[in-house]
């Protein structure tokens, strides 16, 4: 297969999606079997493309090129970097365990596994383009299947549930109640996922677009583009802060965020889990790859403002996380709130940093699959996320419990996972760069611990409601299996992070050394911006660059309001 | 000016597919009059069978490159020409078949549909081909003509009576505009072949005639603030019949309007680009807006088509060769998806009785097939990949980019997220609600056809669009002679003939 790995990654959840058209609805093991089948051969190929993937030559590999449109440009142009890889492995990952979460759903089983593997072929698809056209395609192609995945197969809040009219009925389809901002119905949560991504979408076509023409190269090929295509001055911040906001509304960034939570609540586990664990990096990568790669003067320019609304994202999620009462709204706003470490490690633009972000990324995917697999299967066993009506189900069900301690500890960033490492890189290579981000980042932490552990407190331990005695653990291998498949890669990569660290920094390297670079460091502005204690203390040349010609940037600004 | 109306046979070739359809909407008549048994099933594969004849013949003509000009320029037959005929014969077959359930329900004239179906059909084929003013006039309201009486079909439903009326009345009405409009371009030019005209000088007159003749056109597409009549005219009409107003007369209309724009009046784009411009964002905006408050999938449908074509009057604006190109792609995905789409509410009303789109809950349990080939069009006219109508959106905004037309992609993408609003409404009813009535719902074969169909058009559009992105460029050939010459030669004075 070699060469061809992404062309089964890729398109193995698709011809499973395609065959599972033409299976009877009633023949509901025959369907789950066929898409674990297909995700069974993009998780095989992924970790072989993990693997093969040759970190000294580093650059995009695996490349598949095909023609598609030579009027617009376009070709169906696949490879990946070293950014790349780890994130379609957690896609493939994700989406193998999600097909075995997901095993006991009941209600049209065919159209729930076909339109699970879509968005996880479609996610798949954007880890691995090339181009920006099909960056688009796959990326919008994504957000459809959450419409249906949480309309048809969600569930409602508890608020929700209690929602009646004068007459004591409960009229959950009107209109009323689709509006209804405080009910969190899932059609609701559903059409605000999808018009907010779609939106975010079209800000994002729009910078894409704005390249195309002005870049003058008639093409949409990313490596072209990074290239040969010159943007500068008011142009290029525009595009930059479309293509940034546009992205960053899925990563959810602070204050796009709002769809993010009411979407992963009313999702099935599944869901959440595709959603949360790589769905919201479609963010991140897509402005690595279209912003870092082909604007990386800008980048360095305008990455500051991730930086401020990292904090926002940071210690908004972990509060309201804290005093959410719902099992999948405290792990919802947790994912946006550690999505804000990303954005400190993309925005501090050091090669440490940025590669800790990559493996974060992988991290954050693995401990948020597993929180959600098993929030969902609690659900499924009581039929409720409510965490104060929940309580000592550890006696009902001890191997959750255990993964769940598990889980949180991975989320939290216990030394031993691979959370742990990309933390680290994270904070270490920020501070010299993001000092005051850094220290709200270790509050963070504490937050993280907090929510989880009153969460752990209030759902399996204490007193239990007697008619939850029923509920009864994963013990068959079908159930079980998601949950070690998750907690396994997390604590390999943790214990052998050596391939993977490669990995990463063999596509983070020129990025960083690319947009570090650009502007050389002049001898005047070094005197009267005083950089030099900075200097000192990065004692790393690319870093000095960084900081004069933030320093150089502000300064205006500084003397003008002076004046 | 010298009529010669001498003309060899293998001129009257370039006619032969008009001539076929004409032989065979004789022959469909005749048929249904000396059999009055015969089913009228037969009737309709009847005429499917002589469009599928016409349809080899356009691609004949299509792929040996057979072009030339009859009467004096005023028929002319180019790539453009057999493109839009292709579309609208096409549209037609599909419109023939979906129809086949429908009209067992009239209670009169069984046969005629077809006949009238066809006579429209040929109508417009004449239209794709008119190149001179008067052409222009005589194709339209031919082609009008027929439409008149199918949208009044259901006799005994006020809501067809009240259709038939409206666009008739209005119909007359914007004929007496285009006819105002086209003695007035020709009393100032003394011209009435289309690129003749193009070296006219921008008197007043002139271009008051040309905004008669484009409100006329706008009528026909349908674009706001010429819409008024669409709403009323698709709900009330036979369902097969509101799809085929909803696509075929657009495409010819759109050849005219490629015609006008793009070779007589091309050297005034700076003029008309704001007029376009302004047609387009009030057509995808009023559209889209009005659409959310539909209660009855026609009338959203209805909406939704004055939006797209103010999604393809984008490309009108940029008034490129790509422009161009990008306005036949859109429309091809526009064919699939929106007659796709009908084809669903066909199907789905001839059971159930019902076009409310409240109806349409739980329809994914009901029947699967028809709610995932529904879900399907809604989406291509999203605009969602990977489906056609993304691509066909895409290109047309590349287009516009290429032309600095910033406004207009702006309004165009914002309108893209108010559209998916009404249409996962639908999807939301047809998947996410439960059925009052489950009884599951049958297909009948033709219809299956129909839809099977239109779903490959929606997805090979979308995922492999090279051999259609060659063929539009191909049929657009025409666009790059004429756009935006550098320099306009004066041509010297003529007076007007008799003069």
């Amino acid at each position: 297969m070699g060469q061809y790995a992404l062309l089964y990654i890729l398109f193995a959840p698709f011809v499973g999606a395609i065959a599972l058209l033409f299976v009877s609805n009633r023949k509901a093991m025959a369907v789950r079997l066929i898409a674990a089948a297909a995700a069974g051969v993009s998780l095989l190929a992924s970790f072989y493309l993990f693997f093969a993937f040759d970190s000294d030559k580093g650059g995009y590999q695996f490349i598949q090129r095909f023609e598609w449109s030579k009027e617009l440009g376009i070709a169906f142009y696949l490879g990946v970097d070293g950014i790349g890889a780890p994130l379609v492995l957690a896609s493939s990952i994700l989406l193998f365990a999600g097909v075995f979460v997901s095993w006991h759903i009941k209600d049209r089983t065919k159209e729930f596994y076909i339109v699970l593997l879509v968005l996880a072929a479609a996610t798949i698809g954007v880890f691995m383009s090339l181009d920006l056209f099909f960056l688009y395609f796959f990326y919008e192609m994504s957000v459809l299947p959450m419409y249906l995945l949480l309309g048809l197969w969600g569930s409602h809040t508890k608020r929700y549930l209690e929602m009646t009219d004068p007459e004591g009925l409960k009229k959950r389809d009107s209109v009323a109640f689709l509006f209804n901002f405080g009910s969190n119905s899932k059609e609701y949560a559903a059409m605000k996922l999808t018009l907010f991504l779609s939106a975010g979408a079209i800000l994002a076509l729009l910078g894409i677009l704005l390249i195309y023409k002005f870049s003058g190269l008639h093409t949409f090929d990313i490596l072209v583009l990074r290239e040969q295509a010159q943007f500068s001055g008011p142009l290029a911040n525009l595009i930059w802060l479309l293509i940034f906001f546009g992205f960053a509304s899925i990563a959810p960034i602070w204050p796009l965020h709002s769809w993010s939570p009411v979407g992963h609540a009313a999702a099935p586990a599944a869901t959440s889990m595709l959603h949360a664990g790589v769905l919201m990096k479609l963010g991140h990568f897509s402005i690595i790859r279209v912003a870092y790669e082909i604007l990386p003067e800008t980048t360095r320019d305008l990455m500051p403002i991730a930086a401020v609304l990292c904090v926002f994202s940071i210690i908004y999620g972990g509060f309201v996380a804290f005093y959410a009462k719902d099992t999948k709204y405290v792990i919802g706003y947790s994912s946006s709130s550690h999505m804000g470490y990303v954005f400190l490690g993309m925005a501090a633009l050091d090669y440490i940093s940025l590669s800790g972000a990559v493996l974060y990324m992988f991290a954050h995917a693995m401990a948020t699959g597993m929180l959600f697999a098993m929030a969902g299967w609690v659900y499924d066993q009581t039929h409720t996320r409510d965490i104060p009506s929940l309580g000592g189900l550890v006696n009902r069900m001890p191997f959750v419990a255990g993964c769940f301690l598990i889980a949180c500890m991975a989320s939290i960033g216990m030394p031993g996972t691979v959370n742990f490492i990309a933390e680290v890189m994270i904070l270490v290579g920020s501070w010299n760069k993001y000092p005051l981000q850094v220290f709200v980042a270790v509050v963070g932490i504490v937050l993280t611990m907090a929510y989880l552990f009153r969460m752990m407190r209030g759902v399996f331990y204490g007193p239990m409601d007697a008619h939850y005695s029923h509920a009864h653990d994963a013990v068959s291998m079908v159930d079980r299996m998601p949950l070690l498949l998750m907690i396994t890669c997390s604590i390999t990569f943790g214990l052998f992070p050596g391939h993977f660290y490669k990995v990463i920094r063999a596509g983070t390297d020129p990025l960083v050394s690319r947009i570090t670079q650009v502007t050389p460091l002049t001898a005047e502005n070094r005197e009267t911006l005083n950089v030099n204690r900075e200097t000192k203390v990065v004692g790393d040349v690319s870093q000095a660059l960084l900081a004069s010609g933030g320093a150089s940037r502000l300064a205006p600004h500084a003397s003008r309001g002076s004046e | 000016m010298i009529f010669n109306f001498s003309m060899s046979g293998s001129d009257l070739l370039l006619m032969l597919p008009e001539m076929l359809l004409t032989v065979w909407l004789c022959v469909v008549l005749i048929v249904d009059f000396a059999m009055p048994r015969l089913p009228k099933d037969r009737l309709a594969y009847l005429s499917v069978g002589g469009l599928a004849a016409v349809l080899l013949n356009l691609a004949w003509f299509d792929r040996a490159g057979i072009t030339g000009v009859l009467f004096n320029n005023m028929f002319v037959v180019d790539r453009l020409a057999i493109f839009f005929k292709i579309f609208i014969v096409g549209a037609t077959a599909l419109v023939v078949l979906m129809s086949i359930d429908y009209v067992r329900r009239f209670r009169f004239f069984k046969g005629e549909y077809y006949f009238l179906v066809l006579m429209s059909a040929l109508g417009m084929m004449f239209m794709a081909s008119a190149n001179d003013l008067l052409s222009m006039f005589i194709t339209l309201e031919f082609s009008t003509f027929g439409f008149y009486v199918l949208v009044a079909y259901l006799r005994d439903e006020v809501a067809s009576n009240e259709a038939g009326l409206k666009f008739f009345i209005l119909g007359v009405f914007v004929a007496g505009l285009l006819a105002y409009g086209i003695s007035l371009v020709f009393g100032e030019t003394g011209k009435l072949v289309f690129s003749d005209i193009a070296s006219a000088k921008a008197t007043p007159g002139l271009i008051v005639g040309f905004l008669l003749i484009f409100a006329a056109l706008g009528f026909k597409i349908g674009a706001v603030p010429f819409h008024s009549w669409i709403p009323d005219t698709y709900h009330g009409a036979p369902t097969p019949v509101t799809a085929f107003l909803s696509i075929a007369p657009k495409g010819a209309a759109f050849a005219i309007l490629l015609r006008m724009f793009f070779v007589s009046l091309a050297t005034f784009k700076p003029a008309w680009v704001l007029l376009l411009v302004g047609a387009s964002i009030l057509s995808m905006t009023y559209g889209n807006i009005v659409a959310i408050a539909q209660k009855n999938i026609k009338r959203l449908l209805a909406y939704s088509g004055i939006a797209q074509i103010g999604n393809v009057l984008i490309g009108l604006a940029a008034g490129t060769k790509m422009g161009g190109d990008a306005i036949l792609y859109y429309l091809l995905t526009y064919l699939f998806a929106n007659l796709g789409a009908f084809a669903v509410v066909i199907a789905v009303g001839n059971q159930i009785q019902s076009d409310e789109i409240e109806d349409y809950s739980g329809l994914n349990r009901r029947s699967p097939f028809l709610a995932f080939a529904m879900i399907m069009f809604l989406l291509s006219l999203a605009g969602v990949p990977p489906l056609a109508g993304f691509l066909g959106k895409l290109y047309i905004f590349v287009a516009a980019m290429n032309e600095g037309l910033y406004t207009l992609i702006v309004v165009g993408l914002v309108n893209i997220v108010i559209s998916m609003y009404y249409y996962l409404i639908v999807v939301k009813k047809m998947y996410i609600n439960e059925p009052t009535d489950p009884s599951p719902l049958t297909v009948s074969t033709p219809m299956q056809a129909v839809i099977y169909v239109s779903l490959a058009g929606t997805v090979i559009l979308g995922i492999y669009p090279q051999p259609f992105i060659d063929w539009v460029v191909s049929a657009g050939m025409m666009f790059s002679q004429f756009v935006a010459p550098a320099a306009v030669a004066v041509p010297p004075s003529i007076p007007p003939f008799g003069g």
